[in-house]
Formats: structure tokens, C-alpha cells, sequence
């Protein structure tokens, strides 16, 4: 019999992770193995960690286009895996990017974009962290 | 003496002052005579008892001799009392001679003699008087304070000024006699020539009335309603009069009427808006939920009650909808984009869904004119429009069939005016309900019909949309006997290098919401199997920028049993995959933002190649008018990411499940089922 695994609901935060949509990837696991979800939230810290390099270098090039298409890219993957908090933060970067405030008005001071920008990547990029620290943790209990 | 008084010629009294009273101490036998009285009748008596005692109007016949008496007596000097005894049909006139010895007043002669009648036929109707009319009116004109009346000269000019002028216009008489009554006009009215002009038109009919702003002299202005009549003696012309009357008042009330009434309606709308708005959040929170549940396992009866709960929330969520345009539309709020508009499709489209909802044995036509121009125009709300008119005919029509004409009616240099023509076989509408039929919150109640869900609000906001659209409505009666025409028409702007559309009516765009998955009845598990059954031999095509997405959409069709999944990483490469291997595809998922090329021009192409393989938008915009909008770019169906599984499936199961997919079908037959999902034919079909 195999060893009574933690359920995703036992170490995930909710607030940082919408259990119904990540389970939904869960279930596309083969019974005896996480092949399939391990290899979905890797590839996502891999496809993250570039886009923050992306967003980063376009920042500096004040290349608010680019910021916003890179928001919206990075907003796709994490909603589909549940990953609430991150994407929020990335369709912030995406309404800033389009020089936009939150509730989708226009925002013509391209400065105060850029500084909501930079301010909205660290924040997007500390959620990040805190939701890759609990899901690496979440797959290391099946290493063995 | 008293011999003397008697055989005077002048009919006369002598009256002796009794304490208040007069007493009569004579009558000359003239008088006696003329009035036909006896001395008994008079000598001793009071006089105003012997004078008017049996009159009906006795305390009034009184007062003007009692009054000349007195003013004789104070001024010791003679005064005249007209009309001051009636005898039969004469009238008397007394003159009253006070006898005093030294300060004591010792007798009154009272001498009579016949008052001269006047007469005169005025206009007011009186026909005989015995005062002088003209001074009479003057006196009566100048106690007048409500109204300016006054005269002027042939050329204008003020001859007279009563109380009411000098009130109202703040003009002493002496300041203003003489002066030209042009005065009380405006700059702007004396270069537009109105007080010369209503003088040469009081000379030509006799009478001018007017409205409008008069100035006072210290600048001030009033509102007046002015009357001026031509005044003729002896056919001569001799002036005008003149009355004006201060409507201020009325004016000011007017206004604030009318400014309440703007309030008030203004107040109703931001009401209903305010609170359509505030009811919308809960019922989404209510109906997500609500089909939530019905993908559960549920019994037979949980389902029927869960399902009244969804068709309950969904009609009272059409409601709000429409009351919430119906505020913005009556408080002009409502906003208009331009886009291209490609009529065909939308009629097309929304045929196609009403189509499903028809009553057994109700056919549908399209007939679309050939060369239908791609138009500017707000899209959106032309199918709002479209959707009401002719979802109406099909909620009405219980046999026979319904026809839907689309024509270009005019052309300008920039615009198109479009008409769109419903032909019923319906009931009809009643004579006198047509004239109310845009009013909002009519509807039309018959006996045999039950009411319809809905509002009422429907026809007024499609009506207010088409005026927004530069178009009207309208409705006749079906000439062929029962049923009715509504037509509607809206003006688009050309398209600067314009293509026709006509070969595109083929392109069958379905709606989501009103054709929800129907059997509910099907659980999740035999809805799973059914899906099972049919996707190893279907093809499916992913088009998808993002490598995660990608994995887990592919993840859940390898779940469901798909096994030819074939993965595009933008729409460009999607396009090169659909013409190196066909149009082999049974649906498209197809991601929206995508760079090179996104879903709407990849969408957009495949229509244009002449496939109307189903394909099924996937977005994480979740705003208002998404879903138009990717219906619009000839986008079938759509799912919000992130993607859910169950929803998925349902979707899948709509779009394959049908033994007759549209997917290959580029239609060719004219019939179609009420319910099916098959493409619209391609060429217009004669109703």
C-alpha cells in the first residue's frame, strides 16, 4: 500500500492557490505517479523565472508594450494552474503596461506607470517565491 | 312761501334735517304730479324711506343721494344727484341746495328734473347707460393694477398709462407720455423689427397677441402676453390699445415644472440603474452556483427544482439587463461604438439561435440582399436590436413561418442605411395597441395568449438603440392577412475599401447562452462516456501561446479520450497548419492574445477560407461585450480560462456530439430543424 500522501489542501494555502483549478491538474496524474502535474508547475517556475528576466530588461528599456504583453503571457499560465495571487499580480502589470489604472481607465502619466510597474513586479515576484517555496515542498514528499 | 314752493315749475322737496336723518317737509305739487305720488305718500316721512322704500335694492338706491347730501352740506354749495329717483320710466335727477342761516343748517331744497339718457351699445354688451361711457372706461382702465393697459398714437407712441402699466413697467405716467412703446422691447427684438412688424399686422387683422420677454425701465425683464388692437373712430384709424399681462409668474412656475419633472425622472433612472446594478453581482453569485449544482449528481427532483432556479435567475437576470439599458438609454448614457459591422453574420448568427427556440411547425427564411456591405457601426448593438425583433416574432409566431429580409434601402456617400424586415404569421397586433407599441413597459396582453417573460422593455430600447444607430422602427400589419412586419433600419458608415459579404452567410456563429446544453438531465459521468465514445475520431486543433496552457489543455483532452490533438503555437502557425493538411479539423480551441498573429485574424482567415469547422475561443478577458465580440469575429462558442474541466467537456459534447457536425458542411440545404445546429445555407433563401 502506498504511504498516506498529503492532500494539496493540507499544505496549500488557499490564498495563494485556487485548490478546484489546481486539482483539476492533479487529476490528469496517472494514479501511481505525479509525472504530469510535476512537470506542468516545474515547466511554470522555468516559463516564470524568464518572464521576470523579460520584465526586468523591459523595464529598463521603459518598454511598457512589452511589460504588458509579458503580464498577460505569465497571467495565462498561472490562472491555469490556480496560482490566484500571482496572476492578480500579473494582470496588474498587464493594466500598467497598457497604461491603464486597475479599473481599466486610462492612465496618461507614462512615469507613474512605470513606477506602479516596477513596484508590481517585485510584489508579483515575492508571491512567487512564497508560492514556489510551498509547492516545491508539496512535491518533495513524494521524492524517494 | 309755502304757496310759492308749491306751484313751482321744478318739481321740488323740501327736506328738514332730523338727528341723521332727513325728513320731508314739502312737496311741490309738480312733483306730485310728475311721479304720481300723494303728500300724504311723501310730507312727514323720511325721505330716503319715502324715495326708495320698496325697491329690491333699497340700501344701495341710498347711498349716492345720502352722500351728495352730506358733501352739500359740508361745502355749503349745491351738488347734483344723478339718477337719483325712478319713476316708471323716468329717471330723476336731483339737484340739492343746502339752506343755511349763518353756521345752522336750516332746510335742503331737493329741485328734479328728468336725467338725459345716454345710450350706447359698447362692445360688452351693456345697451344703455346713463353714465358717459368714455370716462366711465377711463377711470375703470386706470384703476386696473394687474395688467399695463394704455394707448398709443398711430405711429406708436404712448398717449395713455394706467396703475397696472406703471406697475409692471416701472414707468410714472409723466416720464413715459409721449415716448414710443418700442422701448419695452429688447435690443435683439427691435433689429428683428417685432414691434413695427406687430403694428402693420395689428393694422391688417385688427388684433395682435403675443408672448414674450418686455424690459422695465430699470432693465429688468418680464414675461408678457401682449394684446394690441387697432382703434377706429369713424373709420378713421386713431391709434392702438394695448394690454399686457405678466406671466412671469406662470412662467417661473413653468420652468420649475418642468425642471422637477426632470428631476424626479432624473431620479428614477439613476434609481433604477443604481439598484439593477447592486441586484446583478448577487445573481451572478446566485447562478453560477446554481449550474455548479447541476453538474452534480442530483435526483430527479433536486434537479427540477435546481433547474427553476437557473431559468428563474436567468429570466429575472434578462430583466435587470434590460432595465439597466433602458435607464442608460433614458438618461442618455449610452454609449455607441464604431467597428466593422458584417450584417450578414449577425443576422445569420442570430436566426441561427432563435431557430432553436422556434414552435414545432414554424419554418424560418433568411433573405439576405445580395452584396450586403461591411459597414462602420457599433456590431453590438445591431445584434441587441436584431436579437429582440426577431426573438419577438419567434416568442409570437405559433404557426405558418417568419422571414427575415435584409436590404440596403439608401446610400449617401458615406453611409449605408440598412434595412432589416421581420415577416410574421403571428397573432398580430391589435388596431389600437400599435401606437404604444415602443412605449417601454408595454405589453401586449391578449386572452388567449399568456404574458411573456420579460419587461416590456424590449421594443423602446431597441427603438432608442436604432435612433442612437441613425435608423427608426417601425410596424405594419402583414399584408398577406394575419402576422406583422417590423422593420428596422440603421445607418452605417462605408468602409473605405469595401467588400461584400454575401458569400459569408454560410458561417454559422451560434449563441452560448441561449441554447444552453438542454439535457441537463445527463450527469457528469454519462456526459463523460458520451464524450468518450466519440473522441478518438475526432481532430481537434489547439491554438495556444503559452507552453503551459497548452500542456493542460492537451492534458484534459488526453483525458476525455482525444488522441489527434494537434498544438499551434500562435495563429499564424495555425493558419500554415490549415493549409498544408486541410480543413481536417473537427473543432478549433483558439487562444485570443497570441502574438504574430492572434485568434480573432486567425479566426477571421479560416471564415474567410469558406470552414465553419466550430471554433471555440479561450480568454481571460471576462469583460462585458467579450463574448459579442468574439461572436462577432465569426467565433462559434467561448470558455473563460482558467479552463474549467467540466465546462469543457460540455462544450466539446456540444459542438461534436451532433450526428450532423457542421464541421464539414458548407451548406447546401435550404431546411433546416428547429433545433439543429446545422450552417445556414449559402445563398438567400426566397421566403
Amino acid at each position: 500500500m502506498a504511504p498516506v500522501e498529503d492532500q494539496p489542501e493540507d499544505v496549500l494555502d488557499s490564498s495563494l492557490v485556487d485548490l478546484n483549478t489546481f486539482n483539476q491538474i492533479l487529476e490528469m496524474d496517472e494514479p501511481d505517479d505525479h509525472e504530469f502535474s510535476y512537470s506542468i508547475v516545474f515547466g511554470f517556475f522555468d516559463q516564470a523565472r524568464e518572464t521576470f528576466e523579460s520584465m526586468d530588461a523591459a523595464l529598463d528599456e521603459r518598454n511598457l508594450e512589452e511589460l504588458s504583453s509579458l503580464g498577460h503571457f505569465l497571467k495565462g499560465s498561472s490562472a491555469t494552474i490556480g496560482l490566484t495571487k500571482v496572476r492578480d499580480g500579473c494582470e496588474h502589470i498587464q493594466r500598467y503596461g497598457k497604461q491603464e489604472n486597475l479599473d481599466g481607465s486610462e492612465e496618461p502619466d507614462e512615469d507613474l506607470c512605470l513606477e506602479r510597474l516596477a513596484e508590481a513586479i517585485q510584489t508579483v515576484k515575492k508571491d512567487y517565491e512564497e508560492v514556489e517555496t510551498v509547492l516545491r515542498k508539496y512535491y518533495a514528499q513524494f521524492d524517494s | 312761501m309755502s304757496e310759492i314752493l308749491d306751484f313751482l315749475p321744478v318739481p321740488t322737496l323740501v327736506v328738514q334735517p332730523l338727528g341723521d336723518s332727513y325728513c320731508i317737509q314739502r312737496a311741490s305739487t309738480g312733483l306730485l304730479q310728475a311721479w304720481d305720488r300723494t303728500r300724504e305718500d311723501l310730507v312727514d316721512k323720511d325721505l330716503f324711506v319715502a324715495l326708495y322704500r320698496g325697491s329690491k335694492t333699497e340700501r344701495f338706491d341710498r347711498i349716492p343721494l345720502a352722500y351728495a347730501i352730506e358733501t352739500a352740506v359740508a361745502s355749503k354749495a349745491l351738488r347734483l344727484c344723478h339718477a337719483a329717483y325712478v319713476s316708471g320710466d323716468d329717471t330723476w335727477t336731483a339737484r340739492i341746495t343746502p339752506v343755511h342761516k349763518e353756521e345752522d343748517l336750516l332746510c335742503l331744497l331737493l329741485q328734479w328734473e328728468k336725467a338725459e339718457l345716454h345710450v350706447a351699445v359698447p362692445d360688452g354688451g351693456m345697451s344703455q347707460s346713463w353714465l358717459p361711457i368714455d370716462d366711465a372706461f377711463r377711470i375703470l382702465v386706470h384703476a386696473v393694477k394687474d395688467y399695463a393697459i394704455f394707448l398709443l398714437d398711430t405711429r406708436g407712441n404712448i398717449v395713455t398709462w394706467n396703475t397696472g402699466a406703471e406697475l409692471n413697467k416701472g414707468y410714472k405716467k409723466e416720464e413715459i407720455i409721449g415716448k414710443h412703446f418700442s422701448v419695452f422691447y429688447s435690443e435683439e427684438d427691435l433689429q428683428r423689427g417685432k414691434p413695427d412688424g406687430a403694428l402693420e399686422r395689428c393694422l391688417r387683422e385688427g388684433r395682435v397677441e403675443d408672448e414674450g420677454w418686455r424690459y422695465r425701465k430699470d432693465g429688468s425683464r418680464f414675461w408678457a402676453n401682449v394684446v394690441i388692437t387697432a382703434i377706429y373712430r369713424n373709420d378713421i384709424h386713431v391709434g392702438f390699445g394695448k394690454v399686457t399681462r405678466n406671466l412671469n409668474e406662470r412662467k417661473e412656475n413653468e420652468l420649475r415644472l418642468v425642471a422637477a419633472y426632470e428631476e424626479s425622472s432624473r431620479l428614477k433612472n439613476d434609481f433604477l440603474a443604481n439598484i439593477s446594478h447592486e441586484i446583478r453581482t448577487p445573481m451572478h453569485g446566485m447562478l453560477s452556483p446554481c449550474s455548479l449544482l447541476l453538474d452534480t449528481e442530483l435526483s430527479e427532483e433536486q434537479r427540477e427544482t435546481a433547474n427553476l432556479i437557473d431559468e428563474s435567475g436567468r429570466v429575472l437576470l434578462q430583466v435587470i439587463n434590460d432595465i439597466l439599458d433602458y435607464s442608460k438609454l433614458a438618461a442618455g448614457r449610452f454609449s455607441v461604438q464604431s467597428d466593422v459591422v458584417d450584417i450578414a453574420g449577425i443576422i445569420t448568427s442570430v436566426t441561427r439561435s432563435v431557430r432553436t427556440t422556434l414552435q414545432p411547425g414554424v419554418s424560418m427564411h433568411l433573405d439576405l440582399a445580395p452584396g450586403l456591405p461591411k459597414a462602420m457601426g457599433d456590431p453590438i448593438r445591431y445584434r441587441q436590436i436584431a436579437e429582440n425583433i426577431i426573438g419577438n416574432a419567434g416568442k409570437f409566431t405559433e404557426k405558418g413561418s417568419i422571414t427575415v429580409q435584409v436590404s440596403v434601402s439608401a446610400e449617401d456617400e458615406t453611409t449605408h442605411t440598412l434595412l432589416t424586415k421581420v415577416i410574421d404569421t403571428g397573432h398580430g397586433v391589435p388596431e389600437d395597441a400599435a401606437a404604444k407599441l415602443f412605449e417601454p413597459f408595454t405589453q401586449l396582453d391578449t386572452t388567449y395568449q399568456k404574458r411573456r417573460q420579460g419587461t416590456g422593455l424590449g421594443l423602446s430600447i431597441s427603438k432608442s438603440l436604432c435612433e442612437l444607430l441613425g435608423g427608426d422602427i417601425g410596424y405594419e400589419r402583414n399584408p398577406e392577412g394575419e402576422g406583422s412586419i417590423f422593420w428596422f433600419s440603421v445607418k452605417l458608415g462605408k468602409v473605405k475599401s469595401p467588400k461584400t459579404t454575401s458569400t459569408d452567410a454560410e458561417q454559422g456563429v451560434d449563441e452560448p447562452s441561449r441554447s444552453p446544453s438542454k439535457d441537463h438531465s445527463t450527469d457528469a459521468a454519462l456526459q463523460l462516456n458520451l464524450l468518450r465514445g466519440i473522441a478518438r475520431t475526432k481532430r481537434i486543433l489547439a491554438v495556444e501561446d503559452n507552453i503551459i496552457n497548452q500542456k493542460v489543455l492537451v492534458g484534459m483532452l488526453h483525458g476525455f479520450g482525444f488522441e489527434d490533438i494537434t498544438v499551434a503555437g500562435d495563429g499564424a502557425q495555425a493558419v500554415s497548419i490549415l493549409v498544408s493538411q486541410g480543413h481536417v479539423f473537427d473543432l478549433i480551441f483558439m487562444d485570443i492574445s497570441m502574438p504574430v498573429m492572434n485568434g480573432y485574424e486567425a479566426t477571421v482567415w479560416i471564415r474567410s477560407s469558406g470552414s465553419c469547422v466550430p471554433i471555440i475561443a479561450m480568454t481571460a478577458y471576462a469583460l462585458k461585450g467579450d463574448r459579442e465580440f468574439c461572436l462577432e469575429k465569426g467565433v462559434d462558442d467561448y470558455i473563460a480560462k482558467p479552463v474549467n474541466r467540466q465546462l469543457l467537456m460540455q462544450k466539446l459534447l456540444k459542438w461534436l456530439c451532433h450526428p450532423d457536425s457542421p464541421a464539414h458542411v458548407n451548406g447546401d440545404s435550404t431546411e433546416e430543424p428547429a433545433n439543429g445546429c446545422l450552417a445556414i445555407p449559402k445563398e438567400p433563401v426566397e421566403a
